[in-house]
């Protein structure tokens, strides 16, 4: 049953004679430079020894056309090392018969062999210019279908596993008669036969000749009626090469790069086979094969009635075509050394790889580097010492390695991608990040690596590092969103680095929009309508926040935002979407975005004596919506003063290299967040959901206030939701799928130490919450309200003794006589006004 | 034809490398050189494969001749006034700044003629026929587009001018002119053949229409939007004429995008070349194309790199006598630059302190989003009158100081219409400039008085924050149309405002007061002087004894208990201005004595402020 179709028959096909393989010496790399009809010279350039009889009846089947160039400059050079060897006879290619793909030709021709997998004739046949066998090769491919066993599938017990991996693979291409090529996973051939793989790397064209047609008798003896041709397509590569570092050693090599698409050319059609029809006779010519991109029309009509010369012409739907197209690809950001540019590498995709890729994917392209030469002058003698390369495509795989995962269609739509196995390199990384997450301080670590020139302020990284991890959106089915997204205050003294937490947070962020409240106008913001001035069709662009979708927008100088521009954020931090009606267009755009926002307070410096609105001119309802407020306050304190000037003298004196160890460098923080916001989607756990319920009553009781009339909110609803996400972020940092109860206490921690700076009210140092909702706190109500009904008993009193009418100043210091509180005019004013609007005969008081 | 090989062979053994006309016939030493060194070589089975990727012998040869035997003078230097004029296949110098990186190329080295192995090194020609081109070897090269120094202030030029071409180009005869009409190959050909000669080799003079061809002025946005700079438009890449440098033998990572460097090499541009190959019966042709297709070599010259250097200030002044800067030089020198400065500052004593800090300061460090060493300086008070009067006499004088500086009127059209970022157009392959795209050392000066009250458009916006972000942490946004790539800069910032410029917020504002209106006008002598002065200046290596680090920060400690509104980049700022006061007096280390002074200038600063 075991079948390998080497040697043997000599079926010398009708078309050998016509091949192109006619010149003596090696062919040029440079002449060569036509991609197609790889198949007759592929195997034109496997040749048998000392004989010059070249059928191999295994090699029937040619490749897919259109899929390799042949020769190349890299091959000519092995070549010549060979030359010495092997006298230069004309090596009489045999070629075949493009047409039938025929698998009854290797049937009739190989009943004979049998077995083994090694040819009959004994005679190596070497590939040209090479020690490699075709037969060995023939043979270990074969060895490495039939017989290689997926180590992963090795505990499975399954009826069906009895088949190797590819195997199975054949038989479901056989089944569904929808695939047209076997994705070969190269670790796998490694694994099973390293020394194949390395002739496979070095050797591709003639190494993936023979691999197409070991696959195409194995098909044709499973299934003989099966017409269509399988294409081997290699990927995951052991190494993959960074696209800068192609170098000419490189060509004829498979290679593996990374990049992302640029450009793709529309699909060409190119031309396969010619059919010619006489125009006087109007007889049908045989298909014409096009060699080397040029088809020789023929010049006498071949009926023989007719026999009119120059009378054929080409009838175009009845040629073959192929799919072509070029994609340019360029290098990835992070690729990119400071002070380059990218660099751009051309791709070359045939049929099914065609349209594989969009501009602005990022793929990894498994193809072999080729080069050919370009005319730079008229003059065709000048020629040849130029080369332009590109990648001849072998197979396409979308990666998303863009900074935080964001994209999750990416693979829906992609039908080459192979989900079976992780790329290799990626799995390496990722391993790397799991033994990160394991140690017992990464959170320190993590908090340490977040812009580690500003020291102090752990407390507003830890939150910030809260808001690049994120919570868990959720959607109920009823339509109800969670948001997931933490929005974080910072309000401060100028001077105290926010600025600079904001632009790191920027680079470290996805999408990560950076603006400033002054600058944005609606359009910096929000999205926009703008017309096309060619077409006059509305078109909807969008601004920094839904640009930031799924993203960090951070907003400087929040406070001199407009009214208008930040209306608009109320929608964004709560529904997460922007709404635009213009032009007759209404639209809900999705801003999926966290915001940073950071704002000065409203005189220049924080007023501790203020309240957190007063300092910051901020509407509360706005306010409410961010997760944590963080005041960043200047405080007069000899030691932070010292250890400012410190920094500042050894950033300009001392080499600032000396990094801190123990820190996780940029794009290692990056990686971490990322796959963390991708893979992990932490629970809350049953202690944790106890622990949230416990803190939360405990945190709303303690606003109890015994002296007050009334009980004092502290915390609110949209803070357990505020909770609930900061306990998700911070265990998604030790890429735990449960919210332990740790988690929760340092989320109430960071809550607290957030709240405690922002809604302290001063009069109490409780937390109180009716501070961020209405401005005003409770015990500063009751004070107003002891105050109101003081100042009336007063006037009442007044009214009594000396008529209607008193200066302010005396009512203020009768006040201040009367009670031992700290009275400001201000308050006497307001609270007078107060009362004339409810006391018609409220006497008229002066003020002075 | 075996004996000719012979003859050519013992020709080149005899010519050792000076010998040639380096200069007429750079490629007859090259090959020499090479097939020498092939020779040595020959017992191995494969000669030449040593020499892929490293010098065989011939940059040497170069390099002793340019700068041990003064053979430099010699090299013409390319312009765009002499582009069709120098010979092809000749060495020339050209200075310019690398605008655009076009990846590697590669190319077949070596390759073998007979029994002998040739070179195409520094050339894109094959002089000789390539039987067998099998036993050829590829290389690679890489290739920069570069540009003449967005912004080169005239004086520059002067500092090292080639020989005369024009004389060179008169003394060619009617019958060697027609000499140009005969096919590439042969021309190539005669290079090697009539090496030593040097005289009536190829001499290909364009015609005058094709030397006028902007290489890609169809890519330059409308150029009236440019802001004018310093009267010409050289200064606008890719508007005038551009050079296509190919550098061999290095990795790629040595040059980077808006270095300035002077490149000596083979130089080719030949307009017959233009044919375009429409007869190309292959699909693929057409469908890879190259970036460089769109500079063709009709239009764009190549310059095949033999020998390079990056340029820094020092290397455009005038030959200068190599003098120690010693203090007590640099101190006399500072104190006439000084007091020129005030004079063109209408007395403004404060003014031309800051101002002189300014011109010497150079980014030091950059550690994450921090920079120091930067001092951009925002001066206060100006209306347009007073602008057209100091604001003139100001840019006249930095360009008599600075070697690139441009002047930015900056108004809303301009904000709205300039292309400031430089932007990848992944059409045609090639990064599409900005005005922003400067090289390091570049000093800019925006007019902002002229700015009123108007509504920015998005590309207003956009152009906003890329001026604030160089302003903020010098940086340059490019755009790659899928992803912006942030380019470190080092360019200083002078502004002109009526009030504090909240668009380019600059280190240090200082208000403006002019006393009185006097014309000044500096002597060649004094701005050769001053000119080595701050380029001296801002070279010299700062160190600094730990001993002042206590000092200063108790001092700083001290501040901010008096003043709490100071921080960290006021703080900061006062140690760069003590810094570079230290280095214009010459000094190396700061001492207390400079800090001292740039807190008094602070304290001047302040009061003038309120």
């Amino acid at each position: 049953q075991a079948m390998a179709s080497n040697g043997g028959g000599n079926s010398n096909s009708p078309y050998s004679a016509s091949s192109p393989d006619v010149r003596p010496s090696s062919p040029l790399p440079a002449t060569n430079s036509s991609p197609p009809q790889s198949a007759r010279r592929a195997s034109g350039r496997l040749r048998r020894g000392p004989t010059s009889s070249p059928s191999l009846g295994g090699f029937e089947t040619p490749p897919p056309p259109g899929r390799r160039t042949p020769s190349g400059a890299g091959a000519a050079r092995q070549r010549q090392n060979w030359t010495g060897r092997f006298p230069p006879t004309p090596s009489t290619p045999m070629s075949t018969d493009d047409v039938p793909l025929s698998s009854e030709a290797g049937e009739e021709d190989t009943p004979e062999t049998d077995g083994g997998g090694v040819g009959a004739d004994a005679t190596p046949v070497f590939v040209w210019g090479t020690n490699i066998s075709v037969q060995d090769v023939n043979a270990a491919i074969l060895r490495f279908l039939r017989h290689f066993r997926d180590p992963r599938d090795a505990g499975r017990v399954d009826p069906v596993m009895d088949e190797g991996k590819y195997m199975r693979a054949i038989h479901r291409i056989l089944e569904l008669e929808g695939g047209e090529s076997l994705d070969v996973d190269a670790h796998d051939v490694f694994d099973h036969d390293p020394d194949l793989y390395g002739k496979m790397v070095r050797y591709p064209l003639e190494v993936l000749a023979i691999f197409d047609i070991v696959l195409m008798d194995l098909v044709a003896r499973m299934e003989p009626l099966f017409e269509k041709h399988i294409q081997t397509r290699i990927y995951n590569l052991k190494s993959s090469i960074c696209l800068r570092n192609l170098n000419p050693s490189d060509i004829e090599k498979m290679v593996s790069i990374k990049g992302m698409i640029i450009r793709c050319s529309s699909v060409i059609p190119e031309l396969k086979e010619a059919v010619f029809r006489c125009l006087v006779c109007g007889f049908y010519s045989e298909p014409v094969m096009v060699d080397r991109g040029r088809v020789t029309e023929p010049h006498i009509c071949q009926k023989e009635q007719c026999k009119a010369s120059n009378s054929m012409t080409l009838v175009h739907n009845r040629c073959r075509f192929a799919d072509k197209q070029i994609i340019k690809l360029q290098e990835t950001p992070d690729e990119i050394p400071e002070g380059g540019t990218p660099h751009t590498v051309s791709v070359l995709m045939h049929d099914k790889l065609v349209d594989a890729g969009k501009p602005g994917d990022r793929v990894e392209i498994t193809g072999i580097y080729r080069a050919m030469s370009i005319r730079i002058g008229p003059s065709q003698r000048t020629v040849k010492s130029i080369f332009k390369t590109y990648i001849d495509c072998l197979h396409i795989k979308k990666t998303d390695k863009s900074r935080l995962h964001i994209e999750d269609s990416m693979d829906t739509d992609n039908t080459n991608a192979s989900k079976s196995s992780e790329d290799g390199h990626v799995t390496d990384k990722i391993d790397k990040l799991k033994e990160l997450s394991k140690l017992p301080d990464i959170y320190d670590r993590l908090t340490r690596s977040l812009a580690p020139n500003i020291w102090e302020l752990d407390d507003v990284k830890r939150g910030l590092l809260c808001q690049l991890f994120g919570g868990n959106a959720l959607r109920l089915p009823s339509g109800a969103n969670f948001r997931g997204d933490i929005n974080i205050l910072l309000v401060g003294d100028p001077g105290t680095s926010k600025s600079q937490l904001l632009q790191y947070m920027h680079k470290l962020s996805p999408r990560g929009i950076y603006t400033s409240g002054r600058g944005s106008s609606a359009v910096g913001l929000t999205a926009y309508v703008a017309k096309d001035p060619e077409t006059g069709e509305t078109v909807l662009e969008s601004g920094a926040l839904v640009l930031s979708d799924k993203g960090v927008c951070c907003i400087d100088e929040f406070d001199k935002m407009s009214d208008n521009a930040r209306s608009m954020l109320h929608e964004v931090m709560e529904q997460q979407t922007v709404s635009i009606a213009k032009a007759g267009i209404i639209a809900s755009l999705n801003a999926r975005t966290s915001v940073l926002a950071c704002a000065n307070p409203s005189e220049s410096r924080y007023n501790p004596r203020l309240s957190v609105i007063d300092n910051i001119h901020l509407p509360p309802t706005l306010l409410s919506r961010f997760d944590l407020i963080y005041l960043i306050l200047d405080k007069a304190d000899e030691q932070t003063d010292r250890r400012l000037a410190k920094h500042i003298v050894s950033l300009h004196f001392e080499n600032p290299e000396v990094v801190e160890h123990q820190v996780l460098d940029l794009s290692t923080l990056v990686a971490y967040i990322s796959y963390s916001r991708k893979y992990i989607h932490p629970k809350l756990s049953d202690e944790a959901a106890e622990e949230l319920t416990r803190g939360y009553v405990a945190m709303r009781q303690r606003g109890n206030n015994p002296g007050s009339r009334k009980k004092v909110i502290t915390a609110t609803a949209r803070q357990i939701e505020s909770l609930i996400r900061l306990s998700e972020a911070l265990a998604r940092m030790r890429f735990s799928e449960v919210v332990g109860v740790r988690d929760v206490t340092e989320a109430f921690r960071l809550l607290e130490v957030a709240m405690q700076q922002s809604a302290t009210d001063h009069a109490t140092g409780t937390i109180d919450m009716d501070l961020i909702m209405t401005g005003v706190s409770s015990s500063e109500r009751q004070r107003r309200d002891n105050l109101v009904a003081a100042i009336r008993d007063l006037v009442m009193e007044k009214m009594q003794l000396a008529g209607p009418s008193m200066r302010m100043a005396e009512l203020l210091e009768e006040v201040r006589k009367q009670s031992s509180m700290e009275v400001h005019q201000h308050d006497v004013s307001d609270k007078s006004s107060f009362l004339s609007t409810r006391l018609i005969w409220w006497p008229d008081i002066y003020t002075c | 034809r075996r004996e000719s090989e012979i003859h050519r062979r013992r020709k080149a053994e005899r010519m050792v490398g000076p010998q040639y006309d380096l200069v007429g016939n750079p490629l007859g030493a090259v090959r020499a050189t090479f097939e020498r060194a092939a020779a040595a070589e020959s017992g191995g089975r494969d000669p030449v494969a040593a020499f892929r990727s490293k010098d065989w012998g011939a940059s040497e040869v170069f390099r002793s001749f340019l700068f041990e035997q003064g053979g430099l003078d010699k090299v013409p230097l390319l312009d765009a006034s002499n582009l069709g004029l120098i010979k092809p296949n000749t060495l020339v110098r050209f200075r310019g700044m690398v605008q655009d990186m076009l990846g590697n190329e590669f190319y077949a080295g070596a390759f073998k003629d007979g029994s002998t192995w040739r070179t195409n090194k520094f050339t894109d020609f094959s002089p000789f026929a390539m039987p067998h081109p099998c036993d050829s070897h590829l290389w690679e090269r890489h290739l920069f587009h570069c540009v003449p120094v967005p912004g080169q202030n005239s004086w520059t030029l002067e500092s090292s001018p080639g020989p005369d071409l024009r004389q060179m180009a008169n003394c060619l005869t009617p019958e060697q002119r027609e000499k140009r009409k005969r096919d590439g190959d042969d021309d190539a050909m005669d290079v090697s053949e009539n090496g030593n000669g040097g005289s009536s080799s190829c001499s290909k003079k364009p015609k005058e229409d094709d030397v006028q061809i902007p290489s890609s002025s169809a890519e330059m946005p409308a150029s009236e939007n440019v802001p004018q700079m310093n009267g010409n438009d050289h200064h606008i890449p890719g508007s005038s004429f551009s050079c296509l440098v190919k550098i061999y033998d290095m990795p790629e990572s040595q040059v980077k995008l808006n270095d300035v460097a002077e490149f000596i090499g083979v130089y080719t541009f030949d307009p017959e070349l233009a044919a375009p190959n429409d007869n190309s019966d292959d699909i693929m042709f057409d469908l890879i194309e190259d970036v460089t297709a769109q500079l063709p070599p009709s239009k764009v010259p190549r310059l095949h790199c033999l020998v390079w250097r990056k340029l820094s200030s020092v290397d455009f002044l005038a030959k200068h006598p190599a003098v120690e800067p010693l203090p007590s030089l640099l101190k006399g020198i500072r104190q006439s630059l000084l007091s020129h400065l005030t004079l063109v500052l209408g007395k403004d004593d404060l003014a031309a302190n800051c101002l002189l800090l300014h011109l010497l300061s150079r980014l030091r460090t950059r550690v994450d989003v921090v920079t120091v060493g930067r001092l951009s300086l925002n001066f206060t008070g100006f209306n347009r009158e007073s602008v057209s009067i100091f604001g003139k006499q100001l840019n006249t004088l930095i360009q008599g100081l600075m070697p690139y500086s441009q002047a930015i009127p900056l108004s809303i059209e301009y904000l709205n219409t300039a292309t400031l970022q430089p932007r990848k157009d992944n059409k045609s392959g090639r990064l599409v400039t900005g005005v922003l795209q400067l090289p390091q050392g570049a000093h800019l000066t925006f007019d902002e008085t002229l700015l009123q009250s108007g509504s920015l458009a998005s590309k207003g916006v956009e152009n906003t924050v890329l001026l604030k972000n160089l302003m903020e942490s010098q940086m340059v946004e490019y755009d790659f149309e899928y992803y912006k790539l942030e380019m470190a800069t080092d360019v200083q910032l002078l502004t002109l405002s009526e009030g504090k410029s909240n668009i380019l917020p600059s280190d240090l504002v200082v208000p403006f007061r002019a006393s009185t209106v006097s014309a000044v006008n500096a002597t060649s002598e004094e701005l050769e002087s001053w000119r080595w002065y701050l380029a001296t200046v801002r070279s010299l290596p700062q160190s600094s004894e730990p001993e002042i680090y206590q000092t200063i920060q108790d001092e700083m400690v001290s501040a901010m208990r008096n003043d709490r509104s100071l921080g960290c980049t006021e703080l900061s700022r006062w140690l760069t201005m003590a810094q570079i006061t230290a280095s214009s007096f010459g000094e190396k280390s700061l001492s207390l004595e400079h800090w001292q002074m740039a807190k008094e200038l602070e304290r001047l600063r302040k009061e003038r402020m309120q």
